[in-house]
């Protein structure tokens, strides 16, 4: 697949003129050469390829929404190679703004004070659509994010699920090959973040949509994502899929075995002994879990040394969760500080 | 001219989403009115009390003050959202701007419309109709399409000052007492013969910030008063292209400024 974005080096500080307070305040401010500096994003390296759906992740204040409005044109990078199909986005603002769909999950784009569908229509003029290509993709819209029952109705009164659904639909009307998506599920029921992480999944996989996605919300990266990129401090901590993510940063999985009554874990412990590779940790009932590094031993293996010596009833396997490599990862952080 | 179409749908669909609050639609139409005619009546008050400034006499000033309000109207009718740029781009709204194909000044102009500018309008046509018939103009077509250029330079004369005000915002500084110091200069010193200020004065308003081109010398020619003027008669009548170069070299400027925009946090 043809690489589509590229950052190399990518910078952004943030430069503030030192405010003044106190008469004459906003003057000096005007004036003054002195400047508070952020860096917000510190030289960061990533490509992502036509058709992949990327999460890029980190936490508050890490610098995705810094990338994203570097990789959408909005703010001109402070040092650093930035490429959207082999343009500078600042540069070429206006030609980039024709390709790509956005989503800032905070700020809606519609027109407040009129129905919803006025502000497709004024969308499909400025992207120059024909009546027919606006016509169809309405349609399937409607159809897809189920907007019929508030399509005439004025955007200040939908709510926020019905909002987040118009500017889904409005980012993605003139068929863009990149939909960038600053937390697209901030602030939705748990139907709505469903409903949302379909539609992006179909986006991807239908029309072959790149999709860069921010969000808090691990449950749609682990639906969603095959690739992260991890990011804090403005740099690059992990680049690669959710899996090897895991494998890295929480290896362990755990058995959890339910023993048959009158035997107790204390005693399947003993039994065991040293000779399965993994942490026992017998609780006081009949339940013994047994946690084991992945890599290091096969579920199939564990499973058969317990059940030969212990009368078993149940058996499960947990899976390590996104948000043990977040803390993970953030334990890390704070060790690294 | 697919921008021009673009722009004209956007101003449309500002002014329907302000119809919305149809009792608030009316009161700003009515306070626009009432705001302009009682300047009208001060106005008129006051160059009443005078037999003559400078030479003009007052069917001349009362067409002078006429222009400067033509001038103005047709300056803040389809501007006049960019005061309000400051606020826009505080409350982060001008991120979308950046990320849709069509030029960031067009959909700043046009991303509401305030109904107060009619009153604006109203004044500036009443009074320009009153004063048409104090003085004594020999209207050929060439006078009338001067004139027509002296409001369109007069306009773009005063816009240009906005717009510098307005840069000042992707800065992140709030602009809303400069743009009534701009607004307040043009009205106080644009209306009248400049000459009266004085010397250094007339000087800086001509050359460094455009307020006697919007007006006083245009009527000066249209008067036939160039005698007076602190500059020749050739120079006086190209005064409207003053304002027209003024405005490209301030939306040059904008455009600069814009560059440095930051956006912000969230
Ligand atoms: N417009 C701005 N001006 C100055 N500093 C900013 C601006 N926007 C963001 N910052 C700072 O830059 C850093 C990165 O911010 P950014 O918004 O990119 O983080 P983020 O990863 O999107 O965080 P979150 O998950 O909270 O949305 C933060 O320290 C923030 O305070
Ligand atoms: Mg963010």
């Amino acid at each position: 697949m043809p690489t589509l974005i590229r950052a190399e080096g990518l910078t952004k500080y943030y430069r503030r003129p030192r405010r003044y307070e106190g008469a004459f305040g906003g003057l000096r401010t005007l004036i003054t050469r002195q400047y508070d500096e952020v860096r917000a994003v510190d030289g960061v390296d990533f490509t992502v390829s036509d058709g992949e759906l990327v999460g890029y992740l980190g936490p508050n204040g890490a610098g995705k929404s810094t990338t994203i409005k570097m990789m959408t044109g909005v703010l001109v990078p402070t040092g650093g190679l930035i490429e959207v199909d082999g343009t500078a986005p600042w540069r070429d603002r206006e030609k980039n703004a024709m390709h790509i769909g956005v989503v800032f999950g905070q700020r809606s784009q519609l027109w407040w004070d009129l129905p919803l569908v006025d502000s497709f229509t004024l969308l499909g003029k400025m992207y120059r659509m024909s009546e027919a290509d606006y016509r169809r993709r309405l349609d399937g819209f409607i159809d897809l994010l189920d907007l019929g029952p508030f399509l005439d109705r004025p955007v200040r009164q939908l709510s926020l699920g019905q909002r987040m659904r118009g500017d889904l639909a409005a980012a993605m009307l003139h068929e863009p090959s990149i939909l960038y998506l600053d937390e697209p599920t901030i602030g939705l029921d748990a139907v709505a973040r469903d409903r949302m992480r379909d539609f992006i999944a179909e986006m991807n996989r239908e029309s072959g949509t790149t999709i860069v996605l921010t969000t808090h919300d691990l449950v749609d990266v682990e639906a969603l994502c095959n690739r992260v990129v991890f990011i804090d401090k403005g740099r690059v901590l992990y680049d690669g899929s959710v899996v090897d993510l895991k494998a890295t940063y929480a290896p362990h999985r755990t058995l959890v075995v339910q023993l048959a009554s009158g035997f107790t874990a204390a005693r399947a412990a003993e039994l065991l002994g040293p000779e399965v590779p993994g942490d026992v940790i017998a609780d006081e009932g009949p339940t013994l879990r047994i946690r084991f590094e992945a890599n290091r031993i096969s579920a199939q293996e564990i499973i058969s040394a317990v059940t030969s010596r212990c009368p078993v009833t149940d058996l499960s396997l947990v899976e390590p969760e996104l948000e043990d490599v977040m803390r993970t990862l953030y334990g890390n952080r704070t060790i690294a500080v | 001219m697919g921008s021009m179409r673009m722009t004209f749908l956007l101003y449309r669909a500002a002014v329907r989403g302000e119809m919305q609050y149809r009792l608030n639609f009316v009161m700003l139409l009515a306070l626009g009115l009432v705001y302009q005619g009682s300047g009208i009546a001060f106005v008129w008050t006051v160059l009443r009390t005078f037999d003559t400034i400078a030479g003009w006499n007052f069917g001349e000033l009362a067409f002078l003050y006429s222009l400067r309000l033509m001038a103005h109207a047709v300056w803040v009718v389809p501007f006049h959202q960019l005061v309000s740029m400051d606020t826009t781009i505080r409350e982060g709204r001008f991120d979308r701007y950046l990320v849709r194909p069509l030029n960031p000044f067009l959909q700043i102009i046009t991303s509401r419309f305030r109904m107060n500018v009619i009153g604006d309008v109203m004044a500036a046509v009443i009074l320009f109709t009153i004063a048409v018939n104090l003085v004594d103009i020999d209207f050929s077509p060439l006078s009338v399409a001067y004139l027509v250029l002296a409001v369109v330079g007069g306009a773009l004369a005063e816009g240009a000052a906005a717009v510098v005000v307005s840069s000042l915002s992707f800065r992140s500084v709030q602009t809303w007492a400069a743009s009534q110091l701009v607004d307040n200069i043009y009205l106080m010193f644009g209306s009248y013969p400049t000459r009266v200020f004085g010397g250094a004065l007339t000087w800086g308003l001509t050359w460094v910030l455009p307020v006697a081109v919007v007006a006083y010398i245009p009527s000066s020619v249209l008067l036939d008063k160039t005698d007076s003027l602190h500059l020749s008669a050739p120079a006086a009548v190209a005064a409207p292209l003053i304002g027209v170069l003024w405005f490209g070299a301030a939306y040059k400027w904008w455009r600069v400024r814009m560059r440095g925009y930051q956006s912000v946090g969230a």
